[in-house]
């Protein structure tokens, strides 16, 4: 190999002894230190070889270390530029289709998460069932992403099949306990392995995290093609056997989000204006109560948000877009465009404080 | 001369009941209009009966060339090169086995030469041909029928990846060329590429072997909506072997993943999921891409389950071509049109994809895909059969002039020329 | 990495060029080009330029070569064990065929062009996004390259370029296409598998407005949308029609006839369990005033339907029943006080016919209420497991026939409508339609298969929502949006928030004066209300 880049270089030199010019040395130099230069960007991970090889050898599902290697190196490799143009494409094609429902329409990425606790199959099925006559209505394309544990996958992936939707039934092995599950730890780990999908196959689309057991107005998802970064809509929850029902959400004027609201309707019997505007603050925005175009988790911007010291942040897709949804209101459209009307339900599972049903519970702990 | 005569009227007798059988068969396909009804460039050859068209003489070979090896690795049973030990199987209890190797037409020497597998279970067929050579010596010298011929009416299962020519690499196995024993042979063998030196004429192209209990499991009902557009799984580089890219699959199958991972249509991965079968029966179309052979074992799954196939392999020779019209079900992409691959599958008019899922639908083509055990009417074995019937009576030229020779006992690699 | 941002033509031209430096120095000295650039070197500004050119392609061929030569050392020193064969011979197979690829640079003008894209290619494997790679139209080359690698076939044997297509993609118009392809399949499949002569579907529902009514009456209207038969819903209304359901109604695009019954929806469970029933009645009674001809399915508007479901009923002859899955034990989870242990074991409770060997009906599988004795909810809303009580309707469907006056084939094992509930008794399933229940058909694979799930989750009776789900703009702003929202530090709800009632309701009044809502209602209040009994 090095003799035949000396090859080259001779019939080079060649020339330039026949011409006799200073010229001749620099472009000498200049080649050398190319290939110097070159030498040393070989050296430089390739993202290709580095997922497959990781793919091979884990040849696990949904692993997001092995998705992760694909946009760190697309960041280390500078395409900053491509990448943003990209996002913009994305943010075309989310705006194509407007009004014409005969022009193609951009993709729907709908991600379902289950539960894992055995006595919650047949629920999980009936409401599985549901979802997907819901998604049935949507038209194409829509691709809904189901995340389950392995043990659970032949019973489900047998009533996804009878769907005729599009879905990838996306499981993981990692055990989590009956805690840990209940502290919404393995809800939130099935998130990830759903983004990481996302990430890893680079589907473009707007991705709508639906709960099971959600139930959604038809003219929401025609809504939610419109989002070209962020979209956000009030969700009315419900708690069976209380009397509580609350409705979360963003403020919006002219369908920008000027802010976030949250409203407990059974609080106030008589009352002309609900009485008590909820003050829980999570540090993040409810899964349930947003959507997002998929390019921000190639945005090469996410990769520069994050000093070093908080590699966390980066590697946890989901933590990552409940994050940028929060930090800039002004990419934030509200749905529908004044958000006043609730086209999303959702049933809250989580035992809420029972002694106090009246009161609203201060954490919204959403499934 | 007897035999001649006996042999016609048996034939014309077993081609009279199978025309019977196939207008019965198309009288029941009538009432399902789901399928329709197959014809290869043989004809419709598919529901054909061999039994009674030929007669097979199946050497006995110490167990050393067969059942030891198997016996040593029964995982040589799963891998999908498994016809050959399947196709001796069905042998020796068919009916149309002859103990009288005087009346045969055809010769069979039961020479598992891929059972030899690594400890991680690759069948790696460095001793293939020492053994092949082992097993024509010994049948040379203990039987006179191959010195008749020198093999012209023998035939041997070479299912490996470049068939007779013993080598996984494609560079190599051209190098090394058909081993030169097996020249005048037929050759019954999965590889199939049109002017490859490791493709001879006449040789019998065959399904790779897929586990017939098994996809049988994994059945799921036939109105099951398919609601995936096109669907692989699969490796699309092979960095162990290709770290480069490129020779693998001849770099189809990186083509396949770079220009396709983000499209949703498209279902590719290189998880393979417990689901996998049952997928393949929910898809429109199966990518059947070469790997470091033109042929895979997604030919026949796509076939059994009913998914249009979509054959990425340049020049491909496909099993049992002449009986199955696998322009009419399956889809012909060109290696360098993979970048394409979504308007030409997106082009294709509906009509043609639904003729094409109605012949699928066909269970004579699915049978014949399959090595089932036990053997079933019109399956892989008697398709086998079919065609080395369809090679009768042999030709002038099979049989030598006493004392003439054609073979070079001493040609090839000398690595090849060593004892087994 | 920034040769890929590399036009192709040019680098065909260095590589070109390259080759002829090459060769030139020795042989082709009468190269015209070539002789005429040396000579004027110094002189022309062309010739400038081109000199420039050349020092740069040189340079960029020089950086490409040491790329490769250190992605080879890379793979030299850590490629892994190869599964065939073993690391040295690889990776010297690896430097044989990189040698291959400088060399031909330095002989031929043609092969010199296709080697090197295609090598080129490779290398740029990497990077992930599809923008910054370049397309190859390596095909040609290969076939022109065929000769020299195998003469029998016009496969190239060995390297060759991984294609990547430059325009952008999918496109969205094909995705659309493919779609369209897939509902064809599905259409042609329902065709040959589907049932051949559908009978008409009516769907029998009670509903009250209530403040999970929104949700459950939703769900099942997507459920409905979905059944590919014909089919007319049947939606009876306790306390009234209301214009909620009304409206939901119309927007459905199914056909419907909506029905007031005039009782309230009672709270305690046994009531409205009875009142349920008296309201079904009360819809088999219009069916057969109508003459409605169908299947009867009985489908509450918090039950969850499969498909299959609506396959099945199209095999009644009579009456038929189905399996339905009990989803009681799902209560919130303390008040339950079931072990854990018996949860596991619970397999999902099923209630719905059993068979005898010849498939006819041989009894009942009824749910097993004996581990919630006691636990059970006698109020809408309490917080406890709601159970079925006896055999659901839910479980049951029927031939609409059975219920006219007269008809064609009538069973005299069926009981005449008016004979039945006449002075006002419950009753408690449709097996009391008929005088003979051994007739009934069992469906669903004879009942082992769960076709669809029962479930009654309720909010308390006295919760409040939304009129018409509308939220009256604009609300407590909780977070301004400059700020972040949900901020850590704890603040007392605004007191200003409060004061503003009065401001609020004036503007939530204006307001809906001028804006005409889709759900066509007119001006209201914005009072969560409540269902009201």
């Amino acid at each position: 190999m090095g003799s035949s880049t000396d090859h080259g270089g001779a019939g080079g030199r060649g020339k330039k002894q026949a011409g006799g010019s200073q010229l001749w040395k620099k472009a000498l130099l200049h080649s050398s230190l190319c290939f110097v230069m070159g030498f040393f960007t070989g050296f430089a991970p390739s993202s290709v070889s580095d997922w497959t090889s990781a793919a091979v050898a884990a040849g696990r599902v949904g692993s997001s270390h092995v998705v992760r290697a694909l946009p760190t190196a697309a960041a280390a490799g500078g395409s900053g530029a491509v990448n943003r143009s990209l996002l913009a494409h994305g943010a075309a094609g989310g705006l194509l289709g407007l009004g014409d429902p005969a022009s193609p329409r951009p993709l729907l990425v709908v991600v379902t998460t289950t539960e894992s606790t055995p006595a919650a199959s047949g629920e999980r099925a009936a409401a599985l069932t549901r979802m997907a006559h819901t998604l049935r209505l949507v038209g194409p394309p829509l691709l809904w992403v189901v995340v389950e544990a392995a043990p659970e996958v032949p019973a489900t992936a047998r009533l996804l099949r009878a769907t005729g939707l599009m879905y990838r039934h996306l499981t993981y092995k990692d055990n989590f306990t009956a805690a840990d599950a209940a502290a919404g730890k393995e809800r939130h780990h099935q998130r990830n392995v759903a983004l990481g999908h996302i990430e890893h196959h680079r589907l473009a689309g707007v991705v709508l995290f639906a709960g099971l057991g959600d139930v959604f107005d038809l003219g929401f998802f025609d809504q939610l093609r419109e989002i070209s970064a962020f979209g956000a809509w009030p969700v009315a929850t419900m708690w069976r056997d209380e009397r509580k029902v609350v409705v979360r959400g963003p403020a919006c004027s002219a369908s920008a989000v000027t802010g976030w609201f949250s409203q407990d309707f059974s609080s106030n019997v008589n009352g002309t204006a609900p009485a008590s505007a909820s003050t829980a603050r999570p540090s993040e925005v409810d899964v349930h109560g947003f959507a997002f175009n998929s390019s921000v988790l190639w945005d090469p911007e996410r990769w520069g948000r994050y000093p070093t010291s908080e590699p966390d942040k980066s590697q946890d897709s989901m933590k990552f877009v409940q994050q940028v949804v929060l930090e800039d209101l002004s990419k934030v459209k509200g749905i529908p465009s004044d958000c006043s009307e609730v086209m999303v339900w959702h049933v809250d599972t989580t035992a809420p404080s029972s002694s106090s049903s009246s009161q609203p519970s201060m954490h919204n702990k959403r499934r | 001369m007897r035999r001649w005569v006996l042999a016609i009227a048996i034939l014309s007798a077993a081609s009279a009941a199978a025309l019977f059988l196939g207008a019965e068969a198309q009288a029941v396909q009538q009432q399902g209009h789901q399928t329709e009804r197959i014809s290869g460039s043989a004809g419709d050859v598919l529901e054909d009966n061999p039994v009674g068209r030929l007669k097979v003489y199946v050497y006995d070979l110490p167990s050393k060339y067969n059942k030891k090896l198997l016996k040593k690795d029964p995982r040589c049973l799963n891998h999908m090169f498994a016809a050959e030990i399947f196709m001796h199987r069905f042998l020796l209890s068919s009916a149309v086995r002859t103990f009288n190797p005087e009346e045969a037409d055809w010769f069979y020497t039961p020479v598992y030469t891929t059972c030899d597998l690594t400890p991680s279970g690759l069948p790696l067929p460095f001793k293939s041909p020492r053994m092949m050579r082992s097993a024509i010596e010994l049948i040379a010298t203990n039987w006179p029928y191959w010195n008749r011929s020198e093999g012209a009416d023998h035939f041997f299962v070479t299912p490996h990846d470049f068939g007779a020519c013993f080598h996984y690499q494609e560079e190599k196995a051209i190098g090394r060329g058909i081993l030169p024993l097996l020249q005048r042979a037929t050759l019954v063998q999965t590889f199939g590429q049109k002017n490859h030196v490791c493709l001879k004429d006449g040789s019998i192209t065959i399904p790779p072997f897929a586990p017939p209990q098994k996809m049988q499991a994994h059945l799921i009902p036939a109105d099951t909506p398919r609601s995936i557009f096109v669907y692989f799984r699969g490796l699309f580089y092979d960095t162990s072997n290709d770290p480069e890219g490129g020779y693998y699959a001849r770099g189809a199958r990186a083509s396949v993943w770079e220009n396709f991972k983000n499209n949703p249509l498209f279902d590719i991965s290189t998880d393979h999921p417990p689901t996998y079968y049952e997928d393949m029966q929910r898809s429109v179309f199966c990518l059947c891409p070469l790997g470091w052979a033109p042929w895979s074992p997604r030919l026949v799954e796509a076939v059994v389950f009913g998914c249009i196939p979509v054959i990425i392999a340049d020049d491909i020779v496909l099993p049992f071509a002449d009986a199955i019209p696998w322009e009419e079900i399956g889809v012909f992409v060109a290696e360098e049109d993979v970048p394409k691959l979504d308007s030409i599958l997106t082009s294709i008019p509906t009509d043609v994809i639904l003729r094409k899922q109605r012949l699928l639908a066909n269970p004579s083509m699915k049978q014949a895909m399959l090595f089932p055990q036990p053997a079933q009417a019109g399956d892989a074995f008697h398709q086998i059969l079919n065609g080395l019937a369809r090679k009768l009576p042999h030709g002038d030229n099979v049989f030598l002039k006493p004392g003439e020779r054609v073979l070079n006992w001493t040609a090839g690699p000398p690595g090849d020329l060593k004892p087994w | 990495m920034m040769k890929s941002l590399l036009p192709q033509s040019q680098l065909r031209r260095s590589s070109a060029a390259a080759a002829r430096s090459s060769s030139g120095g020795g042989a082709a000295g009468g190269d015209g080009a070539m002789a005429d650039g040396g000579g004027a070197g110094p002189r022309a500004p062309a010739s400038s330029t081109f000199w420039f050119l050349l020092h740069a392609l040189c340079c960029l061929i020089s950086l490409f070569l040491g790329f490769r030569f250190s992605r080879l050392l890379f793979f030299l020193l850590f490629s892994t064990t190869a599964l065939y064969h073993s690391t040295t011979s690889s990776s010297s197979a690896a430097v044989l065929r990189a040698t291959t690829t400088t060399t031909t640079t330095t002989t031929t003008t043609t092969t010199t062009t296709n080697t090197f894209t295609l090598s080129f290619a490779a290398a740029n494997t990497p990077p992930s996004g599809p923008a910054n790679r370049t397309a190859l139209e390596a095909a040609g080359d290969n076939k022109g390259a065929a000769s020299s690698g195998n003469p029998q076939s016009h496969v190239v044997v060995g390297r060759h370029g991984i294609r990547i297509r430059p325009w952008p993609h999918p496109d969205p118009v094909e995705v659309m296409r493919a779609h369209r392809i897939m509902e064809r399949v599905q259409e042609e499949q329902r065709r040959w598998y589907g049932v051949k002569e559908p009978r008409q579907v009516l769907v029998v529902t009670p509903t009250y407005s209530r403040a999970f009514q929104a949700l459950h009456l939703t769900g099942l209207l997507h459920s409905l949308r979905n059944v590919p038969y014909p089919l007319t819903w049947i939606v009876v209304e306790a306390g009234g029609t209301t214009n909620a359901t009304a409206s939901m109604l119309a927007r459905s695009g199914l056909t419907f006839v909506h029905i007031p019954f005039p009782d309230r929806m009672p709270h305690e469970w046994a009531d409205r369990h009875a009142t349920e029933n008296r309201m079904r009645l009360h819809a088999l009674r219009v069916i057969r005033e109508r003459k409605m001809d169908g299947v009867v399915v009985f489908a509450d508007d918090s039950n969850v339907h499969s498909m299959e479901l609506f396959d099945e009923v199209q095999k009644v002859q009579w009456m038929g029943a189905v399996s339905v899955g009990i989803l009681a034990h799902t209560g919130t989870a303390d008040q339950l006080r079931l072990s854990e242990e018996d949860k596991q074991n619970m397999p999902l409770p099923v209630q719905g016919p059993a068979c005898n060997s010849s498939g006819h009906l041989a009894g009942w599988h009824t749910f097993n209420s004996l581990p919630f004795s006691g636990k059970t909810a006698t109020v809408v809303g309490e917080a406890a497991p709601v159970l079925p009580r006896g055999l659901e309707w839910a479980g049951f469907v029927l031939n609409s026939r059975m219920l006219w006056k007269e008809a064609d084939g009538k069973p005299d094992w069926v009981k005449d409508l008016d004979a039945v509930g006449e002075n006002g008794e419950e009753i408690e399933n449709p097996l009391a339609l008929l005088n003979d229940p051994s007739s009934v058909e069992p469906l669903g694979n004879c009942g082992k298969k769960v076709l669809l799930w029962w479930l009654r989750v309720e909010a308390r009776a006295d919760s409040k929502f939304p009129q018409g789900w509308v939220i009256e703009p604009p609300l407590e702003v909780v977070v301004p949006a400059k700020r972040t929202p949900w901020p850590e530090t704890t603040t007392e709800l605004p007191s200003e928030l409060l004061d503003d009632k009065q401001e609020q309701e004036d503007r939530r009044l204006s307001r809906a004066n001028k804006s005409s809502r889709p759900r066509g209602t007119t001006k209201r209040k914005a009072d969560p209300q409540g269902q009201e009994n």
